[in-house]
């Protein structure tokens, strides 16, 4: 299950450590800051992201994960509100299951997409944990196609050397498809499967949203292992240590 | 009395849950978080509890983390970097883009007597402008008085660093009843001490001596940190009082 603390660097603006299926991730991020002129847009925030591998330099697979966060970060965060300036992220892997070069029976053996949900969910949560706008939240995740078919949810290291295909969803809370990231042989019909488990996992229903929109707080107990609660109930733990002393000052 | 739910960015606030207005040329308030797009549809663009106070019509996202984002009117603590022709230049927050403080905008200054403020200078200044298209402006002095309401060069004392929140708290007209604050008044009946409080999470501390003045600024970063309620902060001051 995932584990998922908010805050945990305090020099930070704002920053989060995301655990989950083998994977963890301290992310932070300050912003705005200033930002050097050769980066700086006129009408909106530069969104930089830099990810650490948990040994040695970053390389190619780095790069290319730093760019899909940065592409899809910049249309998460209302860039409009903080022209001229820069938000940056750092993201270090800390712990990764294995060693990283598991895609073995994959032709793009250099690419490292299992980390990617991980490093999504972590530079999202730390988002939450300053004030920086968000026109929405998003939840990512994994699924693995054996070379029997089946779907597999979260994959193990094996699994993914095992698998024929494996894709990374993100879905935003409002329950558009934001992030595919495919690699592998798959058919049409195998990706829409795909898509279909990754939202039923990542996004609740949408006869539930217009229930959702009475911000009712309290949640039954079986919808716990939806991503999208993993979020709430960190920001929850935050609040409730923010306003702890209204609570004691009774 | 203001009433509290969790929201997440992107979340719609229901028009259910919007304060009714008793008079209905009153308009609905929003206040920051939140995110207008017409006709009206009102959306949450921060993680926090949604507060709402129909007194005042009023609706806003409290949040107590991130970076200080400058906003007019709020009284801050800046440090001088240096200085130009016209202005110094002052850091609100690190790694920001300088705010500029005119040299004639303090009470009382012309053009051959101001105040000489040099690199590293502590100010407690109001924000005059922050547009975001703009390079923000704060002063010294209220423009329509002259006068430097408490404003200026603090000397001496330390600075600490506390929350936003706490920052807000401590700002609040009555600290006690809204913000509940009394560490300060707590301590003030032992210590004779100053303080200038930030909106941009710096308290500066002035007192008789070293002791005293860390004593009161860690006495703000505990009770910011720990939380702590009204007795639980005298109970923090009788203790710290004990050991002075």
């Amino acid at each position: 299950m995932a584990n998922t603390t908010l805050s945990p660097l305090h020099r930070a603006d704002g920053s989060a450590r995301y655990t989950k299926n083998g994977y963890s991730v301290i992310a932070a991020v300050n912003g705005p800051i200033e930002v050097q002129r050769r980066d700086e847009l006129p009408e909106e925030a530069a969104v930089d992201v830099a990810v650490r591998p948990a040994a040695g330099l970053g390389g190619l697979p780095e790069r290319h994960l730093e760019s899909i966060l940065q592409n899809t970060l910049r249309h998460v965060i209302v860039v409009s509100a903080h022209p001229r300036t820069l938000i940056q992220f750092t993201l270090q892997i800390v712990t990764s299951p294995g060693d990283d070069s598991v895609t073995g029976s994959l032709p793009q053996a250099s690419s490292n997409l299992p980390v990617l949900p991980a490093l999504l969910q972590a530079s999202i949560l730390a988002l939450l944990s300053t004030s920086i706008p968000l026109f929405m939240t998003l939840t990512a995740t994994l699924v693995a196609v054996n070379p029997n078919g089946i779907l597999l949810v979260e994959p193990s290291v094996q699994e993914i050397k095992l698998a024929s295909s494996i894709h990374v969803l993100a879905f935003s809370s409002h329950g558009d498809l934001l992030v595919v990231e495919s690699e592998g042989d798959f058919t049409i019909d195998k990706w829409e499967e795909v898509h279909k488990k990754a939202k039923s996992i990542c996004h609740e229903e949408a006869g539930d949203e217009s229930e959702s929109g009475s911000e009712d707080v309290s949640m039954s107990s079986d919808d716990s292992s939806k991503i999208e609660n993993v979020l709430k109930e960190a920001v929850e733990r935050k609040i409730a240590k923010e306003q702890r002393w209204k609570e004691s000052t009774g | 009395m203001a009433t509290q739910t969790l929201v997440l960015p992107g979340d719609t606030i229901s028009p259910n849950i919007l304060p009714i207005p008793s008079n209905p040329s009153h308009f609905l308030k929003l206040g920051p978080g939140l995110r207008h797009t017409p006709p009206s549809t009102i959306t949450s663009v921060l993680a926090g509890s949604l507060c709402i106070d129909p007194k005042k019509n009023a609706i806003w996202v409290e949040n107590n983390s991130g970076r200080y984002i400058p906003q007019p009117h709020d009284l801050i603590l800046a440090t001088v970097h240096h200085s130009s022709t016209d202005w110094y230049h002052c850091a609100i927050t690190p790694y920001t883009t300088l705010a500029q403080l005119p040299h004639l905008a303090f009470e009382g200054a012309t053009k051959k007597t101001r105040p000489q403020l040099n690199a590293g200078s502590l100010v407690y200044a109001r924000v005059v402008s922050a547009a975001k298209h703009t390079d923000v402006e704060i002063t010294c002095c209220n423009a329509s008085t002259g006068k430097s309401e408490g404003m200026g060069e603090l000397k001496g004392g330390m600075v600490f660093d506390v929350s936003l929140g706490m920052a807000r708290r401590l700002l609040l007209a009555r600290q006690r009843e809204e913000g509940g604050i009394v560490v300060l008044e707590g301590l003030a009946e032992k210590v004779a001490f100053e303080v200038a409080v930030g909106r941009n999470g710096k308290v500066w501390v002035k007192s008789g001596g070293v002791k005293e003045t860390l004593l009161v600024g860690r006495a703000l970063q505990e009770t910011d940190r720990e939380g702590l309620g009204v007795e639980e902060q005298g109970r923090l001051v009788k203790k710290l009082l004990r050991g002075l």
